[in-house]
C-alpha cells in the first residue's frame, strides 16, 4: 500500500471516530438557534433522529454482533407502553420516564434471551419475529392496558421544539454509545462472536455474554425510542406501537444504508424517511419499492449504499495515490 | 358453563385442523432442513396458493380440492426462479442473506397483493365448508375431515418420496453434507431447486385448504409463517411426523384457547408455546433428524 492511501484510509478513520457526533452536532444546530426550523421541519427532524437511533440500535446488534432481529416492534412498543403509564400514573419528569422505558425495554431483552439465544443464528431472527407478534396479539387481548383501542397520554401535547430537544438528546447519547462501542475491546469480541461463535468461546469469550450485553445495550436504545414516539403521538395503541412495520423499517434503514458500516444507518435512515415522505400517498407501494430495494441491494451491493460509496472513494483514492507514484 | 360435547367437538376439530397447518409446516420444515434456509416468504406462498384457488373457481367453476395438485404445482414453478436468481447466488454469502431476501420478497408480494387483489378479507365459498359431521358426541364441520384426510396423504406422499427414491436419497445426503453429496456426484444445486420448489407446493395446497375453512387476507401470510414456525419448533427441525404430531397437538391447543379464552388467543397459544419450547427444549419435543 502506498503512503498516501495510508494516510488517507488514516484520516477516514479519524473521521469515522467523530463522524457520529458530527451528526449529532449537526441536528444540534436545529434546536440551538431558535426559529431556524418551521414546524414541519422540526417534526421531520425528529422522525429522522428517532429512525437514526433505531438503526443505529439495530445495526449494533446485526452488523457489530451478527444479531438479525425482526423484533424491534416489541422493545418500541414496550417502550411507548411504559412511558405513558408513568406519565399518567406517577407525573415522573418525561426524561426519567424515557429512561425507565428504556431499562424495561432491557429488561424485557434480558427475559427472552434464553429463548432467542437457545438455537443459534437464525432462530434469533424467528424469536425475534415471534416475541413482536405475541406482545402484540397479547395487547390487543387482554383487558389491561387498554386493549386493542390502547391508552391517552393525560398530558399537554409537547411542542415540536420539546420534542426536538429530547429525541437529539437521545442522538447524542446513541452515537457517543456506538462510538465508544465500535473503538473498543467490546467491538472485537462483538465481532468475533459474530463470525464464529465458538472458534470465539475457544478463545475465552463468553459469547452469551457479549450477545446479552450487546441485545440489552440495543433494547434499550430502541424503547427510548419508543417512548419519545407515544410522548409524540400522546396515545398508544397495540396496532400502531407492536406494528411489524417497525421491525421492517428499521431492518431496511440498515440493510439500504450498509449493515455493519458505521455510516450506513445514518445514510440508510435519510434514505428511508425521504424515501416515506415522497411515497406518503401510497403505503402498499412504499412497502413493496422498499422491498424490491432490499432485494436488490442484498444480491448486487451486500454493503448497502455505504459500501458503494466506500468502494467509490477507495477507487478514487487508488487513482490519485498511482497518479503520484508516476 | 361448556358442555362435554362442544369440548369434545372443538378438540376434534383442533386435531384435524392441526393436520393441515402440519402440511403447511411440513414446506418450512423440508427447506429449513435440506436448505438451511428459514423462508419467510412461506407465509406468502401460503396465500399465493389460496387467491390462485380462488380465482380459479372465480374464472372457471373448478373445485379447488380437484385442482389441488395443479394449484400446488403452479405455485411451486412460480416458486422455481426465485430459488435459482435470487437465492443460489446469495447462498455463498452466509445464511442472512438469502433469509433477508426471503423476507424482502414477502413484503414485495404481500403488498402486491393489496394492490392487486385489494385488503379485503376473502374465503373461498363452497357448499360441504358448512355441513356438519356427526360422530357420536362429536360434530365436526365435513371440510375439516376431508381436509384432514388430504393432508395426511400429502405428508405420507412427501416422506415416500424422501425415503423411497433416488431424488430422495440425493436429498437426504444435500442436507447432512451438500459438499460431500457434491463429491459423490449428488446435484445439489438441482436438489435445492426442487426442495424450494416442493415447500412452496406444500405452502400453496395448505393455503388452498385453509382457504375453503377459513377466510384469508393479504396480511395472513405472517401469521402462518408464526404458526408453522411453532410446529417446526414442536416437531423437531426436518422430522416428517413429528411435524405432523406437532401440527396436531399445536391445533389442539389453539381449539382449546379458543374455548377457554377467546378466539383472539389462538394465535398467541402458537407464540408462545413456540417461545417457551425454544427455552426449554430447542431440539423439539421429538427430536430433529434431517429430512
Amino acid at each position: 500500500m502506498t503512503q498516501e492511501r495510508v494516510s488517507l484510509q488514516r484520516g477516514l478513520h479519524g473521521i469515522e471516530q467523530l463522524g457520529g457526533l458530527l451528526i449529532a452536532a449537526l441536528f444540534a444546530i436545529g434546536a440551538l438557534v431558535p426559529n431556524l426550523l418551521s414546524d414541519y421541519a422540526l417534526l421531520i427532524g425528529f422522525r429522522l433522529m428517532l429512525y437514526i437511533v433505531l438503526a443505529e440500535a439495530w445495526n449494533l446488534l446485526a452488523g457489530y454482533c451478527g444479531l438479525v432481529s425482526l423484533g424491534s416492534a416489541s422493545f418500541v412498543g414496550i417502550g411507548a407502553y411504559v412511558l405513558v403509564g408513568l406519565l399518567n400514573q406517577t407525573g415522573v419528569p418525561v426524561p426519567v420516564a424515557v429512561l425507565i422505558a428504556g431499562l424495561a425495554g432491557a429488561a424485557l431483552s434480558a427475559a427472552v434471551s434464553p429463548a432467542v439465544f437457545r438455537l443459534r443464528g437464525l432462530y434469533f431472527t424467528v424469536g425475534t419475529l415471534a416475541l413482536g407478534e405475541a406482545l402484540r396479539l397479547l395487547m390487543i387481548n387482554v383487558p389491561w392496558f387498554g386493549g386493542a383501542t390502547g391508552l391517552f397520554l393525560r398530558a399537554d401535547w409537547p411542542s415540536s421544539a420539546e420534542l426536538y430537544r429530547y429525541v437529539l438528546a437521545l442522538l447524542i447519547l446513541t452515537e457517543l454509545v456506538i462510538s465508544v462501542g465500535a473503538h473498543s475491546r467490546l467491538s472485537t469480541l462483538m465481532r468475533a462472536v459474530r463470525d464464529d461463535e465458538d472458534a470465539a468461546a475457544q478463545v475465552g469469550v463468553r459469547a452469551f455474554r457479549v450477545k446479552l450485553g450487546t441485545f440489552m445495550v440495543a433494547s434499550l436504545l430502541m424503547s427510548a425510542a419508543g417512548a419519545l414516539q407515544a410522548y409524540k403521538l400522546t396515545a398508544v395503541e397495540p396496532y400502531g406501537m407492536f406494528g411489524l412495520q417497525w421491525s421492517v423499517d428499521v431492518l431496511a434503514m440498515v440493510i439500504i444504508g450498509g449493515i455493519g458500516l458505521r455510516y450506513g444507518p445514518v445514510i440508510g435512515a435519510v434514505f428511508v424517511v425521504l424515501l416515506g415522505e415522497l411515497l406518503a400517498d401510497y403505503p402498499e407501494l412504499h412497502v413493496a419499492i422498499t422491498g424490491v430495494i432490499l432485494i436488490v441491494l442484498i444480491r448486487f451491493a451486500p454493503k448497502g449504499l455505504a459500501g458503494v460509496a466506500e468502494r467509490t472513494v477507495n477507487l478514487f483514492g487508488r487513482r490519485v495515490a498511482g497518479a503520484h507514484s508516476v | 358453563m361448556l358442555s362435554v360435547e362442544a369440548i369434545a367437538s372443538s378438540v376434534a376439530s383442533g386435531f384435524l385442523l392441526g393436520g393441515i397447518l402440519a402440511l403447511t409446516a411440513l414446506g418450512l420444515s423440508i427447506v429449513l432442513g435440506v436448505m438451511r434456509l428459514v423462508n419467510l416468504a412461506h407465509g406468502v406462498f401460503l396465500v399465493a396458493g389460496a387467491y390462485l384457488a380462488f380465482f380459479l373457481l372465480q374464472a372457471t367453476g373448478i373445485d379447488p380440492i380437484i385442482a389441488l395438485i395443479p394449484i400446488g404445482a403452479a405455485i411451486a414453478i412460480a416458486a422455481l426462479p426465485v430459488q435459482r436468481f435470487l437465492l443460489e447466488p446469495l447462498a455463498k454469502f452466509g445464511p442472512e442473506a438469502p433469509m433477508m431476501t426471503t423476507f424482502g420478497l414477502a413484503i414485495v408480494l404481500e403488498n402486491l397483493f393489496v394492490l392487486y387483489f385489494s385488503a379485503d378479507t376473502r374465503s373461498i365459498e363452497r357448499d360441504y365448508a358448512t355441513v356438519p359431521l356427526a360422530l357420536g358426541l362429536v360434530s365436526v364441520p365435513l371440510v375439516y375431515v376431508i381436509g384432514f384426510v388430504i393432508s395426511v396423504c400429502a405428508i405420507v406422499a412427501v416422506h415416500f418420496v424422501i425415503s423411497r427414491t433416488a431424488f430422495g436419497r440425493d436429498l437426504r445426503a444435500s442436507a447432512v453434507d451438500p459438499s460431500a453429496a457434491a463429491a459423490v456426484g449428488v446435484d445439489v444445486r438441482r436438489v435445492h431447486a426442487l426442495t424450494f420448489a416442493l415447500g412452496a407446493a406444500c405452502a400453496a395446497a395448505g393455503g388452498t385448504l385453509i382457504g375453503i375453512i377459513f377466510s384469508f387476507t393479504p396480511a395472513s401470510g405472517a401469521n402462518y409463517l408464526l404458526t408453522d414456525f411453532a410446529i417446526v419448533v414442536l416437531g423437531g427441525m426436518g422430522n416428517i411426523f413429528g411435524t405432523l404430531i406437532g401440527g396436531i397437538l399445536l391445533g389442539v391447543l389453539q381449539s382449546l384457547a379458543g374455548i377457554t379464552l377467546g378466539d383472539g388467543y389462538r394465535d398467541l397459544v402458537g407464540l408462545v408455546l413456540f417461545l417457551s419450547v425454544l427455552a426449554v427444549r430447542p431440539q423439539g419435543l421429538f427430536g430433529g433428524h434431517t429430512a
